[in-house]
């Protein structure tokens, strides 16, 4: 202002004319820039609720079980018609169980026991999986023998889609699974209270098996421990060990851009690839047992590998070099450099990237197929040389079954690996707040 | 060959003009580039030797040169011979661990351990196996804490952590660190660069305390605070030590042109 009246003293002042900053066309640009911003976060949220949704609403059904409870006759002409237990244990192991937990379902019901048509229907009506639970009560007392008590049995697949309501009723009788004299039996025992829907401990106890009311994820999640445990041994110190070395130890040349190249190479590779290799080198060349969790926590632990040591370095190099200048400068060895200073101030962050590669690795089903994992194992595991399978690939496993109760088992162990992989998730963030130090 | 063959006790009549370290013909590389052109400088015993001289003049490698700071850069190299009493410390049978127990530096930021006050002190120590006992420590940590003017802030906190005091309290934690190690000579990178006029005078004043038991060299972008606090001047322009001397000599009668030009602030 001064300026112009200098120049013109005479002039009256002129407001300056006002300049063009582009001030238009940019808030324009950030605001379109911001609403594709929300736009994608938007949908993203849209899918992983569709997700949810459909996975929990299909699952949760799951997590229960249809059990009958009726009184029991522990008959000693069906266990042991030849009265030769005492000498003879085996009997007590194959008896016929299934035809006592028939009859004492049909007792309940009040169905003649010679109406050879009704009582076929009945044995449809309860689980043939009951035969382990009879059978333990049997082998573990066997003076319950000619006595009646009371116990709890597992309902058929069918019966327990009928009964959360599954079944389509609207569907003629022959077409469907559950006949409607099974219906009115459901109804009858339920108005006696003999119908109860306990949490299904079954589905994270019990091994594979052709029927759905008696398969589970024990197997699986043992197998998965297992696993997890081998790579949290070999990657996780292997991993550490190599990142320290590349990062503080090793002189920056060729050789070492080059291995770092193909590190993050090797993260990139396919992991069936991985799977291959495990086949080759593990189960044809050192002879390890297939299907094993030790051959599939080595391949893990090979592709989570690449992972823990790319997130070890990130955390190594972003550890301020002005420590390493002091610790070096009072006169500490690099040794001591490294474990007195340095990795105390990366352990959030290399935790942090082990867990999120554990994470990966436990969802992994790829190479565990090509190593024989995707087995139909009953019995669990007792060590990691044991065949087992995995929680990703008994997902898959289940996904080809064609029943209905398999369907919302699916999703019942979709569920079960969501929650473990959130607990890791969650886990990783406690411990990076837990360890994070400012400096 | 060892660095513990030198005298221990500087208490001959010569004390102040016997030569702790020498720089004969230093020069150094990084990768192809030279920073150092034939550096000849003596630092004497329990005097303060300031380092003068624009950026990038190469003061600061020269210091780092003192205790092999510069081994931690790829691609540095020295030649020359620097000498502790009379002991190349580029000689392949020289520990660098040893010759930083012996030569302490101070860095240009404070950069006290994420460690408790305690800890950031004890740590030389220990790792050298300075003390035996526990109390022998406490005793150590609280004198070389009231050495650097520190003890009567901390006193009450020595277990916090270190990162937690103000930046000039930092930098004096910092000298307490390099002290504890009890070394002969103390290395300063332009130690108050990050700290305001109150907290340079502390240092300043501790720095001077310290030349009793220590000898020191600083580096200082301040022509002021080389005025204060030296004995012994050195200016260095373009990787070269263009003048040095007594530093009442090189501020009131500098023999060369270009130190006569820096120190009235027509060049740097």
């Amino acid at each position: 202002m001064t300026d112009a009246a200098m120049d013109a003293p005479a002039a009256t002042p002129v407001p300056a004319p006002r300049r063009d900053f582009g001030l238009k066309r940019r808030h324009r640009a950030e605001a379109i820039f911001r609403f594709f911003g929300v736009a994608a976060i938007t949908i993203g949220l849209v899918f992983l609720v569709i997700l949810l949704w459909s996975v929990v609403s299909k699952g949760y059904t799951a997590f229960v079980q249809t059990s009958i409870t009726v009184p029991v006759e522990f008959t000693a002409e069906i266990i042991d018609r030849n009265g030769e237990r005492a000498t003879n244990p085996r009997v007590l192991v194959s008896a016929n169980y299934p035809v006592i937990a028939r009859n004492a379902v049909a007792r309940a019901l009040g169905v003649d026991p010679d109406d050879k048509a009704a009582m076929r229907e009945v044995g449809k009506f309860v689980s043939d999986g009951n035969r382990a639970i009879l059978r333990e009560i049997v082998t573990k007392d066997p003076s319950v023998i000619g006595t009646t008590r009371p116990v709890t049995l597992l309902a058929s697949a069918d019966i327990d889609s009928a009964n959360k309501g599954q079944i389509d009723l609207g569907v003629p009788e022959k077409n469907r699974k559950v006949s409607d004299q099974q219906l009115r039996w459901l109804d009858q025992l339920k108005d006696q209270g003999a119908i109860s829907t306990p949490f299904n401990w079954g589905l994270l106890t019990f091994g594979a098996s052709s029927r759905p009311e008696t398969s589970g994820l024990g197997v699986a999640l043992m197998g998965s421990a297992y696993m997890m445990l081998i790579v949290l041994c070999i990657a996780l110190p292997v991993g550490v060990a190599a990142s320290i070395y590349l990062e503080e130890f090793a002189k920056k040349n060729r050789f070492t851009d080059f291995i770092e190249v193909n590190i993050n190479n090797l993260a990139a590779v396919p992991s069936i690839v991985f799977g291959l290799l495990g086949l080759a080198v593990f189960i044809n060349f050192f002879g390890l047992p297939r299907s094993a969790p030790i051959v599939g926590g080595l391949v893990l632990s090979l592709m989570t590998l690449p992972t823990i040591i790319i997130a070890t370095r990130a955390a190594l190099r972003s550890v301020p070099p002005s420590i390493r200048s002091a610790a070096l400068g009072i006169g500490a060895s690099r040794m001591q450099m490294v474990f007195d200073h340095v990795l105390p101030l990366a352990t959030p962050g290399i935790l942090t990237g082990t867990i999120i590669g554990l994470a990966r690795a436990l969802g992994e089903t790829a190479p565990l197929l090509l190593i024989g994992m995707v087995a139909f194992v009953a019995d669990s595991p007792s060590s990691p040389f044991d065949p087992a399978t995995a929680l990703p690939v008994q997902i898959y496993m289940w996904t080809n079954e064609a029943e209905r109760a398999f369907v919302e088992r699916t999703s019942g162990a979709v569920i079960v690996l969501l929650v473990f992989l959130a607990l890791m998730n969650l886990l990783a963030i406690v411990l990076r707040r837990r360890f994070e130090r400012r400096w | 060959m060892s660095l513990d063959t030198a005298p221990a006790a500087a208490t001959s009549p010569a004390r102040t003009t016997r030569p702790k370290m020498t720089g004969r013909k230093v020069c150094v590389f990084y990768g192809d580039k030279q920073a150092l052109f034939d550096v000849d400088l003596e630092i004497t015993a329990n005097q303060v030797t300031s380092l003068i001289g624009p950026s990038g003049c190469g003061k600061s490698t020269f210091l780092r040169s003192l205790n092999r700071m510069n081994d931690t850069i790829d691609g540095c190299r020295v030649t020359g011979r620097i000498s502790l009493d009379d002991v190349d410390i580029y000689d392949p049978s020289i520990d660098v661990v040893e010759l930083r127990a012996r030569v302490g530096m101070v860095f240009q930021k404070p950069n006290p351990f994420p460690k408790s006050i305690y800890e950031n002190v004890a740590y030389g120590p220990r790792i050298h196996g300075i003390v035996k006992s526990k109390a022998d420590m406490d005793e150590l940590v609280h004198s070389c804490l009231r050495r650097a003017g520190l003890w009567n802030e901390v006193k009450d906190r020595l277990n916090e952590p270190g990162t937690g005091l103000s930046g000039g309290q930092q930098q004096r934690l910092c000298i307490a660190r390099a002290i504890a190690t009890r070394p002969e000579v103390l290395l300063m990178d332009e130690p108050c660069s990050a700290l305001d006029p109150i907290a340079t005078a502390v240092i300043e004043e501790l720095i001077d305390e310290l030349r009793e038991n220590f000898t020191i060299v600083i580096v200082t972008h301040s022509m002021q605070q080389a005025a204060r606090v030296s004995q012994k001047t050195a200016f260095f322009h373009l990787g070269k030590l263009i003048e040095e001397g007594r530093t009442e000599d090189i501020f009131t009668n500098p023999r060369n042109k270009q130190t006569q030009d820096y120190i009235t602030g027509r060049i740097g």
